[in-house]
């Protein structure tokens, strides 16, 4: 067990590296963005009839508020010193801070990414597995025909069908946001499930799944027909493997050698590969969320690059990849709990 | 050992379909096993042991594997018997102990939940009551700590531990009829030995009998009491060990027992080796299917498949080859046959 702590430990050591790795990248490319902030405010600010010259020098004087006319050394230093501190900077527009802004669209993105991962892991394994026991049919044909056309969706577009289909054609789900306006929900950890248990709200609970459920499908299948494909081909080797013989020698029922047998020993791959898909699956929330005007981390990310508001891109980025670098964490430790070999004693 | 009559296979044939045609992995095949004996099945790679042994508790039924003839056990045709009522004899009636313990056994389950699982899978004990008696079959079968090596998983013991193990799940309900398919192939020759003094120990404590595969002639020597050599599917010598391994009759045994070094045979470069390739694939020739690769082959051998019955060897002495007592006298001198 001393062994596994420390792969923990190790593990876990890496994420600030690679969160400072990625800060650098995201304070560069930020910057590298044609236009500036101070432009964009310049001209957009008073009654827009500002002269050329009035922009100019409203330009350096923003430029100077915001401390962008120092050096990129300096202001990569400040950054970084902030960044140690957990202060993120606020918005350049508005003000607010980035830490509460990311405070309330962290929730959000997290339930919707994983309420997708869930329902992508449940399609997929279900799709994957049949498949897989129904090896040549037509059933094995047809799962696959449609797990590849899924696959190949692209997320626009099926949120888009399904806000024509179910939310106006059909008027069956809401097509904007994550909880109705009129709801009086008074955040205290930002995850409304968790919300609505620790303040003994129910009632939160229907309208929340309401909001969620076509976002997260949306997000959910084109990751499912992938899932059905690593799950059919990891069910169908282990299905192979001496120890299935076994089992089935001992004179077990196909059920228990599918549960007890194959399951695990094929869903090690299929961790491995839920943790990268993790990755994708949050540059699709990015897209989901402008679709479906949901407030998350994706669209606070997308307004901030239309604004080049550097802190809330920088803010925005480091929480998501934050956010993948966990999972993969996560998945590393469950690789461990699932397959006794990894283990070092 | 002459004991009654446990298992009779009558016919079988296992045939898989492949990309040329039908395989005829076993092509016909007689035999009986009796309570409590220790019966050798002897061949190379691809002479149909395996499928032979496989096809007893249709562990390889499925797609493009057709399997036909009669299994008699206990009154029942276990070849027509349906996938629930072999659930039932597979693991109680008939256990297999398989080879390459590391790929047999499951890496992700512990040592000892495999093994209760065997017990659970037939008898209506708690967890608990199979834990406990896992860990007592584990000790039976000669492990030293048994607790210990229940809460192991595969990979963390040596390979006769994982031999044992996989001893021990087949014995879990104590079977009638314990196949061992290479049981002793990837182990050393102390460990070999030990895994064959512990199942000549259990045949003889339980009265279990066993089906040993191998082409391992000195494992022959060492525990079998009757032999049956297979070649293309088919039998083509079977007796006592004695009648078979000291007064072979067929050209292929003679083979077989001439490539089996010796410590006090003549000191040789190179041991003999049977010319030729057995047979692979789906064309078998009309007569007997050793003749393209026996010196002593003549017109008679390639008219048709001499019949399995007694010839020249001793009561229970049965071959399928047509030479004459003087031929056999000959070829046994020109391979230089010493019993193993």
């Amino acid at each position: 067990m001393t062994g596994t702590w420390w792969l923990v430990v190790k593990r876990l050591a890496a994420v600030p590296l690679v969160l400072l790795a990625l800060s650098t990248m995201v304070f560069v490319a930020v910057r590298t963005l044609p236009g500036s902030p101070a432009t964009g405010l310049a001209a957009g600010g008073s009654s827009g009839t500002s002269s050329a010259a009035d922009i100019t020098a409203n330009t350096a004087k923003i430029n100077a508020a915001l401390g962008l006319d120092k050096p990129l050394p300096e202001q990569y230093a400040t950054f970084l010193g902030d960044v140690v501190h957990l202060d993120l900077g606020s918005s350049f527009y508005g003000g607010n801070d980035i830490t509460g802004l990311l405070g309330d669209a962290l929730p959000a993105t997290i339930e919707l990414t994983v309420a997708a991962m869930l329902i992508a892991v449940l399609i997929g394994m279900l799709t994957g597995i049949l498949a897989a026991l129904r090896r040549g049919t037509w059933i094995d044909t047809a799962t696959r025909a449609i797990g590849t056309v899924s696959f190949s969706l692209p997320w626009f577009a099926l949120g888009v069908l399904g806000i024509v289909v179910f939310g106006v054609w059909l008027r069956w789900l809401p097509v904007i946001g994550r909880l109705p306006n009129a709801l009086d929900y008074h955040p205290l950890t930002n995850f409304v499930l968790l919300d609505a248990i620790l303040q003994d709200r129910p009632e939160l609970i229907w309208p929340w799944l309401q909001h969620l459920i076509m976002p997260a499908t949306t997000l959910a299948l084109s990751m499912a027909g992938f899932i059905t494909r690593i799950v059919r081909a990891s069910v169908l080797e282990v299905l192979g493997d001496d120890f299935v013989r076994t089992a089935r020698m001992k004179g077990l029922s196909p059920g228990a050698i599918l549960r007890r047998h194959v399951l695990r020993n094929s869903s090690l791959p299929i961790v491995t590969v839920l943790g990268l898909q993790f990755g994708s699956l949050l540059g699709g929330s990015v897209v989901t969320e402008t679709v479906f005007s949901y407030p998350g981390v994706g669209n606070l990310l997308v307004n901030g690059i239309l604004q080049r508001d550097y802190p809330i891109v920088q803010g925005a980025a480091l929480a998501i990849a934050l956010l993948f670098t966990l999972v993969n964490v996560v998945v590393d430790l469950l690789y461990l709990a699932l397959d006794p070999r990894l283990r070092k004693a | 050992m002459s004991g009654e009559t446990l298992l009779e296979i009558r016919g079988l044939t296992v045939g898989f379909d492949v990309p040329a045609g039908r395989l005829p992995a076993v092509a016909g095949v007689d035999l009986s096993l009796r309570r409590g004996e220790i019966l050798a099945l002897v061949g190379e790679s691809g002479s149909g042991k395996s499928a032979l042994s496989m096809s007893l508790v249709g562990l390889n039924r499925g797609p493009g594997a057709h399997i036909g003839g009669e299994v008699l056990f206990h009154g029942r045709d276990l070849v027509t018997a349906g996938e629930r009522e072999l659930r039932g004899v597979r693991g109680k009636d008939i256990a297999v102990v398989f080879q390459d313990s590391l790929a047999a056994l499951n890496p992700t389950q512990r040592i000892g939940d495999q093994v209760a699982e065997m017990i659970r899978a037939h008898r209506k004990v708690t967890r608990g009551q199979a834990g406990r008696r896992a860990e007592e079959l584990l000790g039976e079968v000669g492990i030293a700590g048994p607790a210990q090596a229940a809460r192991a998983y595969p990979h963390q013991l040596s390979g006769g531990m994982r031999q044992r193990v996989m001893i021990a799940i087949g014995l879990a309900n104590d079977p009638a009829v314990l196949i061992a398919d290479e049981p002793t192939t990837a182990l050393d020759v102390t460990i070999q030995a030990q895994v064959l003094r512990l199942l000549t120990k259990l045949q003889s404590e339980h009265g279990t009998a066993i089906v040993l595969i191998t082409h391992d002639l000195g494992v022959v020597a060492e525990v079998a009491d009757r032999v049956a050599v297979m070649y293309a599917g088919r039998i083509i010598e079977q007796g006592t060990r004695d009648e078979v391994l000291f007064d072979p009759q067929h050209p292929y045994t003679m083979g077989l027992l001439s490539s089996v070094p010796r410590v006090d045979g003549p000191a040789v470069a190179r041991l003999p080796a049977i010319a030729g390739n057995p047979l692979t694939g789906v064309a078998r020739p009309a007569g007997c299917a050793f003749a393209p690769r026996c010196p002593f082959a003549h017109d008679a051998c390639r008219a048709e498949m001499p019949p399995l019955r007694r010839r020249y060897g001793g009561t229970a002495h049965v071959d399928r080859c047509v030479l004459d007592d003087a031929a056999r006298t000959r070829a046994r001198g020109a391979l230089e046959v010493l019993a193993p």
